[in-house]
């Protein structure tokens, strides 16, 4: 409490060199909490291009499990959540029910989730049915795990997924499981930006 | 000090939060998390050896072995861990070193083989790695003596 008194008291001399210099220490873990805070947000943006253009996510055109092609352009304005995933990427599977979950509370205000399935048409059906998958299955091969690449997934490995928000910009890039606390809070932020 | 305990806190909370959403750094490249090596053990044998670092996984189903210009027979995989996936039903996992042993279809002394291995593995923390070919070319030794190890390079698995 002594700090927080001292703080309005600028001018003259602390009656007492104590607590000004705990007011320095407290001052200095403050400025190095911020600027770690600050260091930690640019690291984020570095490592996962917030804020980058997704003309490369939203320029992709893949065939869904019907073999009709899909081009991504056509949710542009939505924020849209794309998942590179795989049947034999047990942790991938095990995120994609929450997905179905926040596709279908979340979808009419404005979600699209795609998954960018690295496997074979047949499993992925499979698959697909078993969690009642409720957003499009698109089929990118194992050719696809080389596209994540170049979307930043640089060591190759799933899940890979990429947050465009409404106005084409990459919001959060993630490989590993998406929790479901990082993703409620990120459809939170980017749904209400008309 | 104890005015800077909530501070601190903060400091480590944050520090913390961000380093779970950022996998990137803290993974291993395929080839190190599984690292491959392999030695002719006579005219007729190769010993395939996988170090899978701590808290990465490889599929005992998803482990190939072939090569040439001398064929390898279907190798005797070593048990692995049983385990219980959801999509796949029950598979084993191999942790720490997995040692295979390929008896060529015939013995080839003095000749150069090239292994082609393929293998696919996970991450504790929650990422799988496609599968991974790699190759490398081992030289069989004429007489009884084991030849060297050999460490796997890596073949593209797209070009």
């Amino acid at each position: 409490m002594s700090e927080a008194s001292s703080l309005g008291a600028s001018s003259g001399v602390p009656p007492n060199p104590r607590p000004r210099r705990r007011l320095l220490i407290v001052g200095a873990v403050a400025a190095a909490a911020l600027g770690l805070g600050i260091g930690t947000a640019y690291f984020l943006r570095d490592g996962h291009d917030a804020g980058r253009d997704g003309a490369a996510v939203l320029g992709l055109v893949l065939p869904d499990l019907h073999g009709q092609q899909q081009p991504l352009a056509q949710w542009r304005g939505k924020v849209l959540v794309v998942n590179f995933w795989a049947t034999w990427c047990a942790p991938c599977r095990e995120e994609m029910p929450e997905f179905v979950a926040a596709q279908a509370r979340d979808g009419p205000k404005g979600v699209q989730f795609v998954g960018i399935a690295v496997d074979d048409p047949d499993k992925v059906r499979t698959f697909a049915q078993e969690v009642k998958l409720n957003y499009p299955a698109l089929i990118g091969g194992y050719g696809a795990i080389e596209l994540s690449k170049t979307l930043g997934n640089e060591l190759a490995a799933l899940p890979f997924t990429i947050v465009v928000d409404r106005q084409g910009r990459v919001a959060h890039t993630q490989l590993g499981p998406l929790k479901r606390a990082a993703l409620d809070a990120l459809l939170a932020r980017l749904l209400p930006q008309a | 000090m104890r005015a800077l305990l909530p501070v601190l806190a903060i400091v480590f909370a944050t520090a913390h939060a961000e380093g779970v959403t950022s996998l990137a750094p803290k993974l291993l490249p395929p080839e190190r998390a599984f690292h491959l090596s392999a030695r002719a053990l006579d005219a007729s044998t190769i010993e395939a050896r996988f170090d899978v670092a701590d808290g990465y996984y490889l599929y005992r189903d998803k482990m190939q072995f072939s090569s040439e210009p001398v064929p390898v027979a279907k190798p005797d995989l070593p048990p692995g861990k049983p385990k219980h996936d959801a999509f796949f039903g029950d598979v084993e996992t191999y942790r720490g070193e997995v040692v295979v042993r390929l008896p060529l279809a015939r013995a080839a002394p003095g000749k150069t083989i090239t292994l082609h291995a393929n293998s696919q593995g996970c991450a504790d923390v929650g990422v799988c790695y496609p599968p991974n070919p790699q190759q490398l070319t081992l030289a069989i030794p004429a007489g009884g003596k084991p030849g060297a190890f050999v460490e796997a390079g890596r073949k593209g698995l797209f070009q």
